[in-house]
């Protein structure tokens, strides 16, 4: 792994370790609900200060924390069209199946790639350590699968091309 | 090279071998192949020997080139397998440009699988006889070579190209379309690789080719719509040396064909990508369940921990009740008139601790 990808990826991770530190709280507006205040954002004393962790600017991770729910939204590197391409399929492929993750939100936050809501309950039915290692391995995997893609297709694309060029020989 | 690319037509193929010689039978059969080509396959009952096969083609209709090249072949046939399977019919089924007559009885049954997949490849030689045509002009005809006009041929409505002759070579232009965005980015990497693989000296028989987001200065004068396009447009010069004679049919097919080709690597990359998404997103599941199964794990422990202590809590609690129960019991035996001053005295002889019980508050002065 890169020494900067390191870096930024221990960071996010110490930053979610002091962030995850919820608590059940009912919602202050409608009796008898419970709603994730991250996304409501109905009293702002109960909303903590928004966190930007920026590795470049092509890459970033956002980490916004509430009372009882948490919520980062990741933006994931795109150099050229093939990988913009690739990265937005594979995000929605994946956003499509987002009740598989529990965690994974259907729609990213405007600006982002792809984003997570982590609420109390999710602390309480997973470990908190082991919700962030998820977090950070997706993180690290996302990168790994969209490099591997743009090889493979390139692969695919030049095996291709010696097919076609064979016809004339 | 894939199924769908072969010369021999796999459908006619397969209704060839269905029909069997002598067996009356009612086929009429129309076949779309390569985009707007229609073949009609008919068989009358009442002619069980014969099948005719017609051909109609709306724009690149090959006219009197397929006309004698296809009785150049049906000629070779002839003379290959010794016997005059195919015939022309010299007066085409309605609508149709050309109509082939097929005596089922003449096929050699030692042969049948041979001369049924020649059979099934002369649609391909009639969609191809006009392209085939431009690109063996030059090779043909040295002396009447010059600058032309491009040539556009169209076998499917979205799928047309250019011929442009030169003194020297033929180019051929493919304006590139695409619907998606993503077809688009996965054919550019493609041009890219064919362009990179082309240029290199192992392909030097190889017609070189380019890409070009704008169209060739060749193309200029075409109407516009013709070269609106969202993929750029490739071009592939051919030289006389890349088209031989023994090799033309081949490298006809090839560019005919091209399109097609592309399209297949564009679908067939899409289901690579798929797969592997779909296999990536597995393997993030599991790392998300074996956060779930170690929790669970955990849980259970505590469970059981908590199982052993809601036991003990049960048993105390029903050794409380039981003894209360029996220091009631006594109560009542003993003291059927309850002296408030002896409670302490009969709390103590029974051993039970009194329950506190408070009923009103002390005022503190």
């Amino acid at each position: 792994m890169a020494n900067t990808l390191r870096l930024y990826l221990s960071c996010i991770r110490n930053t979610l370790d002091a962030a995850m530190c919820l608590q059940n709280f009912p919602c202050q507006e409608v009796e008898r609900h419970n709603k994730p205040e991250v996304e409501l954002k109905t009293s702002p004393e109960l909303l903590l200060n928004p966190i930007l962790i920026c590795r470049n600017e092509a890459e970033k991770c956002l980490i916004e924390t509430s009372i009882n729910s948490l919520r980062i939204s990741l933006k994931v590197k795109q150099t050229d069209e093939l990988e913009n391409i690739l990265t937005k399929k594979f995000l929605r492929f994946l956003s499509m199946r987002a009740e598989a993750f529990q965690v994974l939100r259907r729609k990213p936050v405007q600006g982002y790639d792809i984003s997570f809501l982590i609420t109390n309950y999710h602390c309480e039915e997973l470990q908190k350590h082991k919700l962030i290692g998820f977090i950070i391995q997706f993180m690290e995997d996302i990168d790994k699968e969209i490099s591997e893609l743009k090889l493979s297709v390139n692969t695919r694309g030049r095996l291709v091309a010696t097919e076609f060029l064979k016809q004339f020989i | 090279m894939g199924y769908g690319f072969a010369r021999e037509s796999p459908a006619l193929k397969e209704i060839l071998l269905r029909i069997r010689p002598g067996r009356p039978a009612e086929v009429d059969h129309h076949i779309y192949e390569s985009g707007s080509v229609e073949y009609r396959v008919q068989s009358c009952a009442s002619d069980p020997h014969h099948v005719y096969l017609s051909l109609k083609m709306p724009e690149a209709g090959g006219g009197s080139w397929a006309y004698a090249l296809l009785s150049e072949y049906v000629d070779e046939m002839a003379k290959k397998y010794r016997s005059r399977v195919c015939e022309i019919v010299e007066q085409p089924a309605e609508s149709c440009e050309l109509t082939v007559r097929i005596d089922l009885a003449k096929i050699p049954q030692k042969r049948e699988m041979q001369v049924i997949a020649k059979i099934a490849g002369v649609p391909a030689l009639v969609v191809s006889s006009q392209l085939r045509q431009h690109l063996s002009f030059s090779h043909q005809n040295e002396s009447q070579r010059g600058i032309c006009k491009p040539v556009k041929l169209t076998y499917h409505p979205c799928q047309s190209f250019f011929v442009i002759r030169q003194p020297c070579k033929i180019i051929l232009v493919y304006p590139m379309r695409f619907k998606e965005d993503s077809d688009v980015i996965i054919a550019t990497a493609f041009f890219q690789e064919l362009v990179d693989e082309g240029s290199s000296d192992k392909w030097s028989k190889a017609p070189q080719g380019s890409w070009s987001p704008i169209p060739p200065p060749e193309l200029r004068g075409e109407l516009l719509e013709d070269l609106k396009t969202n993929g750029g447009f490739l071009t592939f010069d051919a030289h006389p040396r890349h088209l031989e004679r023994k090799k033309l049919d081949n490298i006809t097919w090839a560019f005919l064909k091209f399109y097609a080709f592309l399209k297949y690597h564009i679908k067939s990359t899409k289901c690579f990508i798929q797969r592997r998404m779909k296999r990536r997103m597995e393997s993030l599941l599991e790392v998300l369940h074996q956060t779930e199964e170690q929790v669970d794990e955990n849980v259970e422990e505590l469970q059981g921990s908590k199982t052993v202590r809601n036991l003990r809590k049960f048993y105390k609690s029903t050794g409380l009740t039981r003894r209360r129960i029996f220091s009631i019991k006594i109560r009542r035996i003993h003291f059927p008139v309850r002296i408030h001053v002896l409670s302490c005295f009969r709390w103590r002889c029974v051993g039970i601790q009194k329950e506190v019980q408070v009923k009103r508050y002390i005022r503190l002065h």
